[in-house]
């Protein structure tokens, strides 16, 4: 039953969803803009001037970002492969608590974990690095890319494996050919979340990587506090630009590369 | 190969880092909060950190802590499940359009805590709003929601933040329900509430439970929303933990660590208790044993 007055709600979408950003937009071109002008006297361009002078800076900040959520994506769906599949396909005693065991590190407080492995980290040399940020991160994010490839593995069943192995293709060749190619709608939901996760935190990258390597959210964060709020803004617009432009890359080529196949 | 021995080695690559980080960090937490492998030699008995904290204000974070992760979690759930309900039943090129809603879940926590500062804050947008229709004639005079000590700036954030949360787990789980379901308890005279309680709730039901988990324990246990918003006295347990970390000299360590030891044996024992609680109360109504296998 579609009401008829049921799209009415959509302008409550636009409002509760849309409007925050039009006031970021308006911020970021409005510098002056101060109590009590419900909307700004003057636009100027000095925030983006502001960011386009220290863009060298910025993108460094951001390459940082984009290498180590990319790398935590990377890792965790390697080491979430094999035990996807397990989970998918076969049973055993205890199975419902070590999959509950198993997503516990994304449900707990991330800080409680998170400072206890510092001081590991700091004997082993790697706080502060690069790695260290890496594996501290994939640690609570992991479970979102088991949960989704599970959820894949259990969406085709396991016919196609068997009838590749049937015909006598050996592992490699039915993970690579068979298993991947079908697996790709999960792996982009759960690389995704992953993505987002390791790239909007703060607080981990800031314990473990010490301030020493470097990210978008912890250039950003002294910003947010500024009285001034179009650079605060302007930068936080940009975030947004990163993962969006990202997932409508990765959306394309999957889809071009689905058609290829002739899968579509 | 043996079936366990199989399982072990197929569940490897995540049971170990589970194992070895996440273990080990916690129980290096837990050993901290004992004075035990401390950086400096801990005077004092074993249990002193958690002594200190029972003496302390830290009741007062904890119910703090408790009462922004509770109520932000269960407005988000109504929120997104109104929303989603509301999507579901959108025309479809309108449920196409629907995809703004993803814009929250894209923006980090800093973000929207800047966004709810942009709106609310004394100087913001709505203060500038209510002078312009008479309401105050300074920015003092506005009520201060951010950092009034009340916890409602971070409810907003963290509402804002998890509304769309709730909304893709339930418009996920409304894609799997047949919308005729709908129209037939209509035309058997079901009202709006009836549909709701007796065809799309119990529907829901496990996508619901599973997001108030994940918002509650977020909102409990987070350090970035309150960072920004929140208030010192009493500050939010993360906030507490990380001034005891960070911000006074090492003998505090212990404490700070206690103080986190405590919200994740607190965090277990809700899920578990929840979980329970859900499982009892849907095994006394009628059709039970269908809401059963659904959980």
């Amino acid at each position: 039953m579609r009401r008829p007055y049921s799209h009415l709600l959509y302008p409550l979408f636009l409002a509760f969803f849309l409007v925050p950003l039009a006031v970021l937009v308006l911020y970021a071109m409005a510098p002056g803009w101060r109590w009590p002008d419900v909307l700004p006297a003057s636009l100027s361009g000095r925030a983006f001037g502001f960011l386009a002078s220290r863009s060298g800076i910025i993108a460094r900040h951001m390459g940082a970002s984009l290498v180590y959520s990319l790398a935590t994506t990377g890792l965790t769906l390697l080491l979430c492969l094999a035990p996807a599949h397990h989970l998918a396909r076969h049973t055993f005693r205890g199975k419902a608590v070590l999959e509950g065991v198993l997503l516990a590190p994304a449900l707990v407080p991330s800080m409680t974990f998170s400072m206890g492995i510092h001081y590991a980290f700091i004997r082993l040399g790697l706080a502060d690095t690069m790695p260290g940020v890496v594996l501290a991160l994939s640690v609570f994010s992991y479970p979102y890319m088991l949960r989704a490839l599970i959820t894949g593995f259990q969406s085709f069943g396991p016919e196609y494996e068997q009838c590749a192995r049937h015909l006598g293709a050996g592992w490699w060749m039915r993970l690579t050919q068979v298993e991947l190619p079908l697996l790709v709608p999960a792996m982009v939901a759960g690389g995704s979340v992953v993505f987002l996760v390791a790239f909007s935190e703060y607080f981990l990258v800031f314990l473990i990587g010490g301030g020493v390597v470097p990210s978008y959210t912890g250039y950003l964060f002294p910003f947010l506090g500024d009285a001034d709020r179009s650079v605060a803004s302007a930068l936080t617009l940009l975030f947004l630009l990163v993962p969006v432009s990202l997932f409508l890359l990765v959306e394309l080529l999957v889809t071009r590369a689905y058609r290829r196949r002739g899968m579509y | 190969m043996r079936p366990a021995l199989h399982t072990v080695l197929k569940l490897a690559p995540v049971l170990l880092p589970c194992l070895l980080l996440f273990g080990g960090g916690l129980a290096l937490a837990v050993a901290q909060s004992l004075g035990l492998w401390l950086p400096f030699p801990h005077a004092g008995a074993m249990g002193d950190a958690y002594v200190a904290l029972w003496k302390g204000h830290m009741a007062d974070s904890f119910l703090l802590s408790l009462r922004v992760g509770l109520v932000s979690a269960a407005l988000s759930v109504v929120l997104g499940t109104m929303l989603a309900v509301g999507l579901w039943r959108m025309p479809a090129g309108l449920q196409q359009l629907g995809v703004v809603y993803k814009i929250p879940l894209i923006l980090p926590h800093i973000a929207v805590a800047f966004i709810v500062l942009v709106f609310f804050a004394k100087s913001g947008l709505l203060s500038s709003l209510a002078y312009h229709a008479g309401l105050i004639d300074r920015p003092a005079a506005f009520p201060s929601l951010v950092f009034g000590g009340s916890g409602v700036g971070m409810i907003m954030a963290y509402v804002y933040k998890e509304t769309p949360f709730v909304l893709l787990m339930a418009y996920a789980s409304l894609k799997r329900l047949d919308g005729r379901l709908l129209d037939t308890a209509h035309m058997l005279g079901a009202g709006m509430w009836m549909q709701w309680r007796c065809v799309l709730l119990p529907h829901l039901a496990p996508a619901l439970h599973t997001s108030f988990i994940i918002l509650f324990l977020y909102a409990f246990g987070a350090f970035e929303i309150p960072f920004l918003l929140g208030e010192s006295k009493p500050g939010m347990l993360s906030i507490e933990a990380y001034n005891l970390y960070f911000q006074r000299d090492l003998s505090f360590r212990p404490q700070a660590m206690a103080v986190l030891v405590c919200m994740f044996v607190f965090s277990l024992g809700f899920i578990v208790l929840y979980m329970r609680a859900v499982q009892r109360f849907a095994s006394r109504r009628p059709g039970a044993a269908a809401r059963e296998r659904k959980l």
